[in-house]
């Protein structure tokens, strides 16, 4: 009977030590302090890996938004709100959505595969020996550079998505681009930005800390580190799904007390 | 002086070290030999403070240091170097770089003395000229020389080495193990070197410790293991006393 609940079981310990593990990383970062220079060399890798898929997707996301919209308000004579439907939707969900799975699919594998080789060829171990803290040197450069690396590809993802929908919504759908842009500011609201932001962050939160945790404890020698990175994409993936979920209600009802206060 | 008292040591449900005593006198160089699994690599990292002992005691200089806190660890480790099985080399880091490591963080040395530190190290070693190139451009058997460089270069006064020829030709594991007798003959260093091979040990030991399943079987000084009746050490003596009839 009991198996039948191991797996649910497993989560919830797993969930515990990433929470623990984050915590231990909030410890260090008030004790200590992080390299500029490593923190900065990580924003750098994490962004210049990331930005041309994100651009790409960026791309098309906004194309698609697009084509979608164009269906619906092409029969309600509204094509002009075109670009400022699709760019809110973009910013509000799909846009942080996107990075995060961008970034779970490049940088959370690769951090975890690098931080599970770190450990296994007893690298951390080595660390600790030399009087330094793995998790000062190693982990929260790279968790801050995931956080921050976030914004920057939500900016160029969104940034290639409104020129994706504009290109779409000049050759399929006829609107032009000035039409296109002209209410963006008008729908595109304060609450819709800040939302997309607070979700980018929490996106970003949540994948840092799984793919560096799943990276810093892994056993098991090379085996050990593939089922890491397995590990690492499949929780991730979920981990994001439910902060989306969360996340996207914790707006709303921010979004209820801001319209009711005005 | 080292001392390990009853020390025990679980993994889950495994028991590794079953109540472990050991005493190590200053200078000397002791080989703890046995097969995988006994608990070899675990002794290290617990001496090291890499791994906590869940029952028993470990004395450094006559300071108990189990209980230690990751914070009152850092000057034990300076006090002891530990190279590990793996080069453990920083992959992303020169040689100069990763020598540097230990002695910007452990010793407060100018940019010049850091220099100079990395140089004599990798000349201990035998390994000069290399200090700009990356692990992945050196032999596995040079890696595991600047690994030694990077864990000599902060002078500790009691050395760890953890199968230091595994993975090596018969003449590098030569120049490795000469290696090691020369730099803690050179150095004064308390070396206890985890090892499968008794040959060496018996010809730079001063002391040889044998483990089986997490406890010493037998010890003593390599003219003593050699009359060994333990089934275990006769083992490991079979072949070189076989090589050495046919001599």
């Amino acid at each position: 009977m009991m198996a039948i609940f191991q797996p649910f079981f497993n989560i919830i310990s797993e969930t515990g030590r990433v929470v623990q593990f984050f915590f231990q990383m909030l410890d260090v970062w008030k004790r200590k302090s992080i390299s500029r220079d490593l923190m900065f060399e990580q924003i750098w890798k994490v962004t210049v890996q990331s930005s041309a898929t994100t651009a790409l997707a960026g791309f098309f996301v906004g194309a698609i938004m697009t084509v979608q919209f164009t269906m619906e308000m092409k029969d309600f004579g509204a094509l002009g709100y075109l670009g400022g439907l699709s760019t809110s939707g973009t910013i509000r969900e799909v846009g942080p959505l996107l990075i995060a799975f961008m970034l779970a699919g490049k940088v959370g594998a690769f951090t975890s595969a690098e931080l599970g080789t770190m450990r296994v060829t007893e690298q951390i171990d080595a660390i600790r020996c030399l009087g330094a803290d793995p998790i000062q040197e190693l982990v929260l450069p790279r968790f801050i550079a995931i956080v921050i690396s976030s914004f920057f590809l939500l900016g160029l993802g969104l940034l290639l998505s409104i020129f994706g929908g504009m290109l779409l919504g000049k050759y399929f759908s006829g609107v032009n681009y000035e039409e296109y842009l002209r209410h963006i500011p008008t729908i595109v609201s304060l609450p819709s930005i800040l939302s997309g932001l607070f979700k980018c962050f929490v996106f970003a939160v949540v994948l840092a800390v799984i793919c560096t945790h799943r990276g810093y404890s892994t056993t098991g020698g090379a085996k050990g580190v593939g089922r890491s990175v397995v590990q690492t994409a499949v929780s991730t993936m979920v981990a994001i799904v439910i902060a989306d979920w969360a996340t996207s209600l914790l707006a709303d009802i921010a979004l209820k007390i801001f319209l009711r206060s005005r | 002086m080292i001392e390990f008292k009853g020390l025990v040591k679980r993994f889950g449900d495994r028991t590794v070290l079953k109540g472990l005593d050991l005493t190590i006198n200053g200078g000397e160089i002791l080989f703890v030999l046995g097969t995988s699994g006994t608990g070899k690599s675990v002794l290290l990292k617990n001496l090291v403070g890499l791994l906590k002992p869940d029952a028993g005691q470990i004395w450094i200089d006559g300071e108990e240091v189990s209980a230690f806190s990751e914070e009152q660890y850092l000057p034990i480790r300076k006090k002891c170097g530990m190279v590990f099985q793996h080069p453990a080399l920083f992959d992303s880091l020169t040689v100069f770089d990763n020598i540097a490591f230990g002695i910007r963080r452990h010793l407060q040395c100018t940019a010049k003395e850091t220099q100079q530190k990395v140089s004599h190290s990798l000349k201990l070693v035998n390994l000069s000229g290399v200090e700009q190139k990356l692990p992945a451009q050196l032999s596995y058997g040079m890696q595991k020389r600047v690994s030694l460089a990077r864990t000599i270069a902060l002078e500790p006064k009691i050395l760890l080495v953890d199968e230091p020829t595994t993975g090596l030709d018969p003449v590098t594991t030569n120049a490795i193990n000469q290696l090691i007798f020369e730099l803690s003959r050179k150095l004064k260093t308390t070396s206890i070197v985890v090892s499968h091979d008794m040959q060496c040990a018996l010809d730079i030991a001063d002391r040889i410790v044998v483990m089986d399943q997490g406890n010493i079987v037998d010890q003593g000084t390599p003219d003593e293991l050699r009359k060994s009746t333990v089934p275990l050490v006769k083992d490991f003596l079979s072949e070189i006393l076989q090589k050495e009839a046919e001599q």
